[in-house]
């Protein structure tokens, strides 16, 4: 059985692609994500050698377990894109210098759509500047 | 497991783009890039990358069938081709070869335009078309009468060396893309780049100059053009002596098209109808690319005729950098053109009604009773066939029931004839309409020549095996011609023994013969076994009597449709990207269409909040000849009062006019009017 | 060494975007993104100096080799944190991650070799001349052209 603490588990998509058996069962609705985790016959312990936040461990008895993750909404255009720990965890990984950088951290807070949008605005401002100037 | 690269030329656009498919045991398993094709040095676009798609499509014909109450049955080859030729005779018996008409195939070779034309007339038959018709026949029209000779003036890369590029009615950012890598060149190189659309179109950010032209109006445009050039003293007097004739009554019909005159009929400031003159004139080289902005027009004829007014009286013709560029559309359009299958012209473009020009073939075909021309154009075929002077037609690789202008009234066309047979590689709307339709191979299935815009003629090769019982249409044709009883002048064992043939009667090709069309063609004018091919036109003059070309005087007239109270907005058509025409074939390419899914009209901002529509609304489109439903999108790229809609789908010509240019018998695309409203 | 786009030369094509997925099964790495009616810009792996999805990667999947910030799908297992830590947007998760991988181990990457307009490069001595070039041009006419 697989035993879960929901203060590690910051709801990604590793166990739940990892496991052979589809003991793991991950719901995505536009606002929300629940994991669940059901009977399992350990067979194997990929979920636990896999997990990032080494939040599963394999124990003989144990409820059948499930974690409801409230999806972040991105500041710009609201699609609900990650669960907030993954994010706190990009955070954390950050080299100290980007973590300090004056454009902040403000990115991760937005969706990699509007990420590719905002890069393409600041990629072609001069170009778009040039070509919509009216002739002289 | 062995790997083979075989060379090949993209079947899309007339950029004639090489590029090698991969095959693996008679599979084509990907595309390599042919870094040393001259004109694209191994670029290749959206629609060529997505190539591949087409072979393996689940749509393919892949067994001959007639049509069979509401369904098909399936033939075999022997039973299709019999009654095909039995449907034909009988037609031909009763009524005259005139009564049956042929639609050959842009897409298909040199060879198989040839034959095709070739049973044509053999028949007795003078309609046989293709559709440069719908396309490119202004240019034909025109540039043979001014200039002598109806094609680029110069290669692709010759862009290059252009220190001005006007660019009129043409989106070669989108339509032609690998054009713009030269462009770009000559910008580094200090050269200026005029666009002349209705639309802010990708091409549209190459210019320095940006001419927001009203539909329509491009001999107002032109001529205005042309009336700077003169009376600024900016003409190339040397030039206009030695290889013009016609300067004097040409400029005084400039009278009438002062700048300020010019501006209030295009909609463009007259400073910059100025500023465009002066720089086209000025500098040492231009260019002029033009395209279907220029053709499809009721006054498309007078819209190429100006162009090569003021290529003329500048001089800017004929050597580097310097020339007139119509960038043609299908992949072999220009060689289905040089072939003869037109209703106006033989083989060489020797003219229909010439008794020169039947003798000739007479001779060469071994036949008489050749038909003089010119026939019926494929869209007078369309009138003829509802008034039942034509009772069969025999389409090969065209749809026009989504291609013409005026869908409604070619399906009553299509549907009213006696007998009609379709030679294509997918079930198109004009299959659909059809008693008799044959499978036929796809570009990578078949060999033979293919001529791009540049006049360059090259050979593709065949890669792997068509589907099912697909033929190649070189083999269809020889069979066909057979059951009709012209089995002796139809024995080809391959494409290459057509070309034999064509070297010795098309004058232009008579050196670009198999051993030496090799890996990267030759570019016609090619005369002899020796010659190198002839890059750039109208070197050492023009091919009339005493090498002058002409200028012709050229009046604006408005479209032959304007915006009412009833259809208040002024519909422009052409095409995106990643789409090819009536998009028979991208629209069944997975990549391409997950990229442009569906008909859109774009509208301006402005008129769209005053019907009360939104981006992204469905809404109708209606004109005086039918309705078709649409995304709406709005964007300033169009001016208020015009709305745009690619034809790659099926609708977008249920609203297109038939007016017709008088001399090429082109419809006019471009210009309709029409309303929109939102669906609710 | 990532590729380099120049603007200015982009014509919005997408011939990239649909080489990419041609020899990537089905799944492109570039993302052409259209500014209004005005311009238009491929968006791909910038294969950063500070790979932000590598730091992330906690099977070292991603991983720095060279200047090319490169991928071992063998490693990956889907997890989804290199998604959210690319500050452009330009890695995909569907159940494995992907990105753009230069093409390798071909020697050229493929949108370089199909773009029509001759618009990417990674030859950075090029790219940034012309750049300058343009944007001193710019300058010169006021902000024009």
């Amino acid at each position: 059985m697989i035993k879960v603490d929901p203060a590690l588990c910051i709801g990604c998509l590793a166990c739940s692609n990892v496991c052979p058996s589809k003991n793991i069962v991950r719901d995505d609705t536009i606002e929300k994500r629940t994991i669940s985790w059901k009977k399992c016959g350990e067979e194997c312990d990929l979920c636990v050698e896999f997990c990032p936040a080494r939040a599963l461990t394999l124990v003989a008895e144990s409820e059948e377990t499930s974690i409801v993750f409230e999806l972040v909404a991105c500041r710009i255009c609201g699609a609900r894109y990650a669960t907030e720990p993954m994010l706190r965890r990009i955070e954390g990984s950050l080299p100290e210098a980007l973590q300090k950088d004056s454009s902040g951290l403000a990115w991760i807070w937005i969706c990699p759509i509007c990420r590719r949008n905002i890069e393409a605005e600041r990629a072609t401002r001069e170009m778009v500047l040039g070509r919509s100037r009216k002739s002289p | 497991m062995s790997k083979s690269l075989v060379p090949s030329v993209c079947p899309y656009c007339a950029a004639g783009c090489g590029f090698y498919i991969t095959v693996e045991k008679d599979k084509a398993t990907g595309i390599e890039y042919m870094l040393d094709h001259p004109a694209s040095e191994g670029a290749l676009c959206s629609k060529g990358n997505a190539a591949l798609e087409i072979i393996y499509s689940e749509d393919r014909l892949r067994h001959p069938q007639v049509r069979k109450g509401e369904g098909w049955a399936k033939l075999s080859w022997d039973e299709a081709l019999d009654l095909v030729a039995r449907r034909l005779s009988r037609i031909i018996e009763q009524s005259g070869p005139e009564s049956v008409g042929f639609l050959s195939s842009s897409k298909c070779t040199n060879e198989e335009n040839y034959l095709v034309q070739k049973m044509a007339r053999c028949l007795g038959s003078p309609n046989v078309d293709n559709c440069a018709r719908l396309c490119h026949a202004p240019t034909v029209v025109g540039l043979n009468m001014t200039v002598g000779a109806a094609a680029m003036t110069n290669p692709i890369p010759d862009l290059a060396n252009s220190r001005c590029i006007f660019i009129i009615g043409s989106n070669l950012a989108e339509n032609h893309p690998i054009l713009s890598r030269w462009i770009h060149r000559a910008k580094d190189a200090g050269a200026v780049v005029i666009v002349a659309d209705p639309r802010l179109t990708h091409t549209a950010w190459l210019a320095d100059i940006f001419l927001q032209i009203k539909p329509g109006t491009d001999v107002a445009l032109l001529n205005g053009m042309a009336h700077v050039v003169v009376s600024e003293g900016l003409t190339n007097g040397e030039f206009i002596s030695k290889r013009t004739r016609g300067y004097s009554d040409f400029a005084e019909s400039l009278r009438d098209y002062a700048p300020q005159k010019a501006s209030e009929i295009t909609g463009v400031p007259a400073g910059d109808i100025v500023r465009a003159a002066r720089a086209y004139a000025i500098s040492p080289a231009s260019s002029i690319v033009y395209s279907m902005g220029i053709t499809q027009h009721s006054t498309g004829t007078s819209n190429v005729v100006a162009i090569s007014n003021l290529a003329l009286i500048t001089g800017h013709i004929g050597r580097p950098g310097a020339g007139i560029f119509p960038l043609r559309g299908q992949n072999n359009v220009q060689g289905a053109c040089d072939m003869g299958a037109l209703a106006e012209f033989y083989p060489g473009y020797r003219r229909a009604e010439d008794h020169e020009t039947l003798e000739l073939f007479s001779l060469a075909w071994g036949t008489a009773g050749l038909p003089a021309g010119p026939g019926l154009t494929s869209t007078e075929m369309m009138d003829a066939a509802l008034e039942g002077k034509i009772r069969a037609l025999y389409i090969v690789g065209e749809d026009p029931a989504n291609s013409d202008s005026h869908s409604n009234r070619i399906r009553d066309a299509l549907e009213s004839l006696e007998f009609l047979a379709v030679q294509d590689i997918f079930p198109t709307a004009t299959a659909q309409l059809a008693d008799v339709v044959l499978p036929a191979a796809a570009w990578a299935e078949k060999e033979g020549t293919f001529t791009s815009t540049e006049r360059r003629v090259q050979w593709t090769n065949r890669a792997v095996s068509p589907p099912g019982e697909a033929r190649s249409d070189l083999e269809i044709i020889c069979s066909l011609a057979a059951k009709l009883g012209l089995g002796q002048q139809f024995t080809y064992p391959d494409a290459a023994s057509v070309l034999s043939e064509i070297n010795r009667l098309v004058a232009a090709y008579a050196g670009i013969t198999r051993e030496r069309v090799g890996s990267c063609g030759l570019v016609w004018p090619c005369p002899h076994g020796q010659h190198p091919g002839t890059p750039i036109l109208h070197a050492q003059g023009f091919k009339f009597e005493d090498g002058r070309g002409y200028l012709v005087p050229v009046k604006y007239q408005p479209a032959a449709e304007e915006v009412s109270w009833e259809y208040p907005l002024l519909l422009t058509t052409g095409r995106v990207a990643v789409h090819h025409n009536a998009g028979s074939m991208t629209r069944r390419s997975p990549s391409l269409m997950e990229r442009e899914p569906e008909l859109f009209v774009e509208i301006n901002p402005d008129d769209a909040v005053k019907l009360s529509i939104a981006n992204g609304d469905e809404v109708t489109v209606e004109s005086a000849r039918g309705r078709t439903a649409a995304k709406a999108r709005l964007t300033e790229r169009v001016k208020t009062g015009v709305v745009f809609m690619p034809f790659h789908f099926p609708g977008t010509n249920l609203l297109t006019t038939d007016a017709r240019d008088p001399h090429a018998k082109i419809p006019q695309f471009n210009v309709a009017a029409c309303r929109i409203a939102r669906r609710d | 060494m990532p590729v380099y786009v120049d603007i200015s030369r982009c014509i919005g094509c997408r011939s990239c975007e649909v080489a990419c997925q041609r020899v990537h099964e089905g799944w492109s790495h570039v993302n052409v993104h259209y500014a209004g009616y005005h311009a238009a810009v491929p968006v791909f792996c910038h294969h950063c100096q500070e790979a932000t999805c590598a730091k992330a990667c906690y099977t070292s999947a991603l991983y720095k080799d060279g200047e090319r910030t490169a991928f071992a799908v063998d490693k990956c297992t889907g997890c989804g944190l290199c998604r959210l830590a690319c500050p452009f947007g330009v890695v995909w998760t569907d159940k494995l991650a992907h990105k753009c991988d230069l093409c390798s181990p071909r020697e050229t990457p493929t949108c370089i070799l199909t773009c029509p307009a001759n618009a990417l490069t990674t030859d950075y001595e090029s790219a940034s001349r012309r750049a300058r070039a343009r944007a001193a041009m710019m300058v010169a006419h006021g902000g024009r052209r």
